[in-house]
């Protein structure tokens, strides 16, 4: 008790100081004079009086130090009166404070909005209950080559086996998400939503807001019962706490609302803003999802969460007991498939895709800081070496070396921490704005902001930053050599080497990193050239598309979903200003694509080749005229290839060159599945050209198009019963006049044939297009955005080491002119000393891009990381701007008026 | 904090702050030449300090509460800073007293028996 009232007392009297001060001078004073009085009465002098008291009272500033020590802690009022001292220092200089502030501002803001963006996306938990324990399980399939097909996922019966089979989770459930037609609720629309298993709510362990979740029975019972995730409640049911118990219609079916999840609650973790489940729904395997064609889709995906004390490799080999038991009892046509468990912690599931770009951004915003560092530490170091003497006074004075030192840092601190909160309020409006612009490749997006982490971060990052940039002034400050100082007198001639060799090495680092930045988002620029180079395979101009879904509710039988689609091509077709009118399953530069194993006739796959994979596209009408494709040999599809006839199908270039090269592939044969299944051959009547399927940078695959009417036909025993194709697609239109004017009268006709079909997804092809691009796009603008930051910075730090030089050597430069030196001469020399450290900085610079390459390799797209042409590029411009900053001081030095300069010592 | 004070503080550890108490408690308000005075006199001037060092012990024992010190005026008129021990420094000369005391006699039995 006694010591905590002390040491508040103690922390109080900081900011009474001067009141106590005089107190004690007070008391003191009293004292003495007690003294003096009790010597006189013994008879001395008052002169001997008054030395005698003084004696025996002892040092009088002692006793007032002893007294100081005692009362307050003297080490933070020392700071505190740093503080003070700072700020009116500050204060005299506003240019120079607002500068470094700003500076400081930039680089924290930046970083802090980078590494608010690193820790919502990849370091914070994931927002379930006890996150660590969440696994992911999942099968690879041997020698399937397909992007789609890495990501660990699995078929309905694989979910069913699993389930039943495995041992080592307290909840394992299956997951599958899907676009919904929904209605009841405000408008028809198209809403995301999830199937799963009741028992992944237990395994994610989130208490629902409203009502309760679902459980793995009524899951089994077919319950149709949904969960609305917290922006649907709010967006369609206003909050209204009374929605338990109302329907909504789910493709035309009614599903009873049971809960509501919390507002962050979000599962699966997709990438993006754009592709949020909505709601969720038990999954409720059908029969018809274990038969066939559906049992070998690899189309689900598995969470679970660990026993407690079982590990992640007891979980996979039980895991992968279970899938070869599942492959022992796989159907005849899937007998010469592989598959393999994998059980892949959650959370590294989810950020594996994001990494490389957060990286990459947190290099490149770390790179600035760096330079705003350096430029800091070297504004700081000249200003001390302005102040060279009145260090040296107060040091002859016998300030001490440590005073000095702390005021160094004290000032750095100040203005850090002063650009640190500018810096924070920044990130914070950067963020608000930024985080719609974020791509779509990123998970986890509505749960970046800046929270405590963030603060804490950025508050670091100013001390840190402030601390070590405090630290070149403040031992420049102590290595002041008194003597020299002093003894120069006006003079203000050259200075000591050692300071001037620390700025240069400040500049040359700043060249340095700059260069590394400038030439990371060269390669970067070149890539997106590179990409913007690249056929799609067909023409976006004039194309519209949009896609539709039939309710099964409402289209229960083929000749329904027939009639439907001929009336809307038809319709379509007649509406003025249209060409051409077709029907595909998968749209291209959409990024979705379908992947399914063939057998070619005659073809012998190379050892150790896998599968031979393809995207199938299904078809409907003038597709090709539609997309503007190019067909290279034989004829695209036409009214005449239907389900009766002879089973076709039209592949594409890469196709034909990898399974027939230097042949013509019309009229040969392959058909669906393993050399095993017996389906139907089809036949190849045309071979057209590369169509990108996702964005331009991603691999052209091989593509096999045929007509929708006979999927049924050659799926043979993939096909389930009563199976209907077509039920879905996109509707391509090409136009004669802006295909946004058509997007009104699409719509308008579809109302036509069916009021209540909602048509998703409307857009030309040229914004499909921009879609894909989007992810590069914004790398390329934001490395770009810190490239120029970054080139920037360092061309005003080598402005200011030059400039500082110059003023320096003024004097010299007005003797050398004196003497005969050519004006020119002055110029020259003043360049050359800038483009030195320029030099020096962009051959570190040049090793450091090489260095920074791996990082940047995922970036790249046909374009090496050691470009010659953009090294070259990066390096000459940084040379460039470097000299051009040196060019102003150098006139000012060579105009300068010899006997003015000289006059002035 | 410098050594010099350590040193000092090292010789008279809880002794001065002690006495300061015991002097306040027997003798009324006292300001801080009176409370010196007073010092030499026990101790029969073989403790020969300066009358300065005596302030670090009265503002220690101010901020524990113990004493309270008010400015007032001598019988000739003369202001000066009165210290007065309070109901707490009362308590606690207690409990420091018989603290030190069993400590004396610890280190008196201790020295005794080494000898």
């Amino acid at each position: 008790m006694k010591h905590l009232r002390r040491v508040l007392l103690k922390f109080c009297m900081l900011f009474v100081n001067s009141k106590v001060e005089a107190e004690l001078a007070r008391e003191i004073a009293a004292h003495v004079a007690f003294l003096e009085e009790e010597y006189l009465r013994q008879g001395l002098t008052p002169e001997e009086a008054r030395r005698a008291s003084r004696l025996a009272y002892g040092g009088v500033e002692q006793a007032k130090q002893l007294h100081r020590d005692e009362r307050a802690f003297q080490g933070l009022g020392q700071i505190l009166q740093d503080t003070r001292y700072t700020f009116r220092q500050l204060r005299r200089s506003p240019g120079f404070t607002g500068t470094v502030i700003l500076m400081l501002a930039l680089g924290i803001g930046a970083t802090t909005a980078i590494f608010s963006i690193v820790e919502g996306v990849l370091l914070r938990p994931l927002p379930f209950r006890d996150p660590d324990g969440l696994v992911s399980l999942g099968d690879v399939l041997e020698g399937s080559h397909c992007a789609s097909c890495a990501d660990s996922s699995v078929t309905p019966p694989d979910i069913r086996n699993y389930m039943r089979g495995t041992q080592s989770f307290s909840h394992l459930g299956g997951y599958r998400g899907r676009l919904f037609e929904l209605s009841g609720a405000g408008d028809p629309a198209a809403v995301n939503g999830t199937r799963m298993s009741g028992e992944v709510f237990a395994a994610l362990g989130v208490p629902p807001l409203l009502g309760r979740t679902f459980t793995q029975q009524e899951d089994e019972e077919n319950q149709q019962v949904v969960v609305l995730s917290y922006g649907m409640w709010r967006s369609r049911f206003h909050g209204d706490r009374n929605v338990l118990g109302s329907k909504i219609l789910l493709y035309r079916k009614p599903y009873t609302v049971i809960g509501v999840m919390p507002r962050d609650f979000e599962f699966p973790l997709n990438p993006g803003h754009v592709n949020q489940s909505e709601f969720w729904l038990p999954l409720s395997l059908q029969p018809e999802e274990f038969a066939a064609g559906a049992a070998a889709s690899w189309n689900s995906r598995m969470v679970g969460r660990l026993k407690p004390g079982i590990s992640l490799e007891q979980a996979q080999s039980d895991a992968e007991r279970v899938a070869q038991e599942t492959m022992r009892d796989y159907p005849a046509f899937m007998r010469s498939l592989s598959i393999h468990a994998v059980v892949t912690p959650l959370h590294e599931d989810i950020v594996e895709q994001a990494r490389p770009l957060v990286r990459t951004l947190f290099f490149a915003v770390i790179v600035v800081l760096l330079i705003v560092c350096a430029n800091l530490a070297g504004l700081l170091l000249v200003r001390a070496i302005r102040r060279r003497r009145e260090i040296a006074v107060r040091l002859a004075l016998g300030a001490r070396a440590g005073t000095l030192l702390r005021e160094a840092i004290v000032e750095s601190m100040l203005l850090s921490i002063a650009g640190g909160a500018i810096g924070f309020a920044m990130a914070a409006v950067a963020l608000r704005v930024g985080v719609s612009l974020l791509p779509q490749t990123l998970p986890r997006i509505r749960e970046i902001g800046l929270d405590l982490p963030v603060m804490l971060f950025a508050l670091g990052l100013a001390l840190l930053t402030g601390f070590l940039c405090g630290l070149a002034p403040a031992f420049a400050a102590i290595r002041t050599n008194v003597n020299e100082a002093l003894k120069e007198g006006g003079r203000t001639g050259t200075l000591g080497s050692g300071h001037a060799r620390l700025r240069s090495a400040l500049v040359v680092a700043e060249i340095a990193v700059a260069l590394t930045l400038l030439t990371a988002s060269g390669l970067l620029l070149r890539s997106f050239e590179k990409m913007r180079q690249v056929k799609l395979g067909f023409r976006p101009e004039n194309a519209l598309a949009a896609l539709y879904v039939l309710p099964h509710q409402q289209y229960r039988t083929q000749s329904a979903i027939d009639e439907f689609t001929k009336t809307l091509r038809n319709s379509v077709g007649q509406l003025p200003g249209v060409e051409a009118v077709g029907i595909t399953s998968f749209l291209p530069a959409s990024g979705n694509s379908w992947n399914i194993a063939f057998t070619i006739e005659g073809y012998v796959a190379p050892k150790g080749a896998g599968m031979n994979m393809a995207a199938m596209s299904l078809v409907e009408g003038d597709l090709f005229e539609a997309l503007d494709v190019r067909v290279l040999r034989g004829r695209v599809f036409s009214e005449s290839d239907n389900a009766g006839s002879q089973l076709v199908a039209v592949v594409n270039r890469k196709m034909a060159e990898r399974y027939w090269p230097g042949q013509d592939p019309v009229g040969k044969r392959l058909r669906r599945g393993m050399p095993e299944t017996s389906t139907p051959w089809m036949t190849i009547v045309g071979e057209v050209d590369d169509v990108k399927l996702g964005s331009r940078d991603a691999d052209t695959t091989p593509q096999v198009y045929q007509p929708v009417t006979q999927t049924v036909a050659s799926e043979a025993v993939f096909a389930s019963v009563g199976e209907l194709s077509g039920a879905d697609g996109w509707i391509v239109l090409r136009s004669r006049m802006a295909p946004s004017q058509m997007e009104d009268t699409l719509r308008a006709t579809l109302r036509n044939i069916d009021p209540q079909l909602p048509l998703y997804q409307m857009q030309t092809m040229e914004q499909a297009i921009s879609k894909s691009e989007a992810p590069r796009r914004f790398n390329t603008a934001l490395i770009a955005l810190f490239a120029s930051a970054a080139v920037v910075l360092s061309v005003l730090g080598i402005y200011s080491v030059i400039a500082f030089s110059v003023a320096l050597r003024e004097q010299e430069m007005a003797v050398r002119m004196a003497l005969g030196f050519q004006r020119s001469g002055v110029i020259l020399l003043i360049l050359s000393s800038g483009a030195k450290l320029a030099a020096v900085g962009c051959g570190l610079g040049l090793l450091g891009a090489m260095a920074a390459s791996h990082l940047l390799r995922s970036f790249l797209f046909e374009v090496s990381p050691f470009d010659p042409a953009v090294l070259a590029l990066s390096a000459s411009a940084m040379l460039l701007l470097a000299v051009a900053a040196s060019t102003l001081p150098a006139r000012r030095a060579s105009s300068a008026d010899p006997m003015m300069a000289l006059r002035a010592e | 904090m410098s050594n010099k004070e350590k040193e000092s503080i090292q010789l008279l550890q809880g002794t001065l702050d002690l006495i300061v108490l015991r002097t306040l408690a027997t003798m009324g308000p006292q300001h801080a030449y009176q409370i010196a005075t007073r010092l030499q006199q026990i101790s029969d001037k073989l403790l020969n300090l300066n009358q300065g060092t005596l302030y670090p012990a009265l503002v220690r024992l101010e901020q524990y509460g113990w004493i309270k010190g008010t400015w007032g005026r001598t019988e000739s008129n003369r202001e000066a800073k009165y210290y007065e021990i309070t109901k707490a420094g009362q308590k606690a000369l207690g409990v420091e007293t018989k603290t030190w005391k069993r400590m004396a006699a610890l280190v008196e039995r201790l020295l005794l028996e080494e000898s």
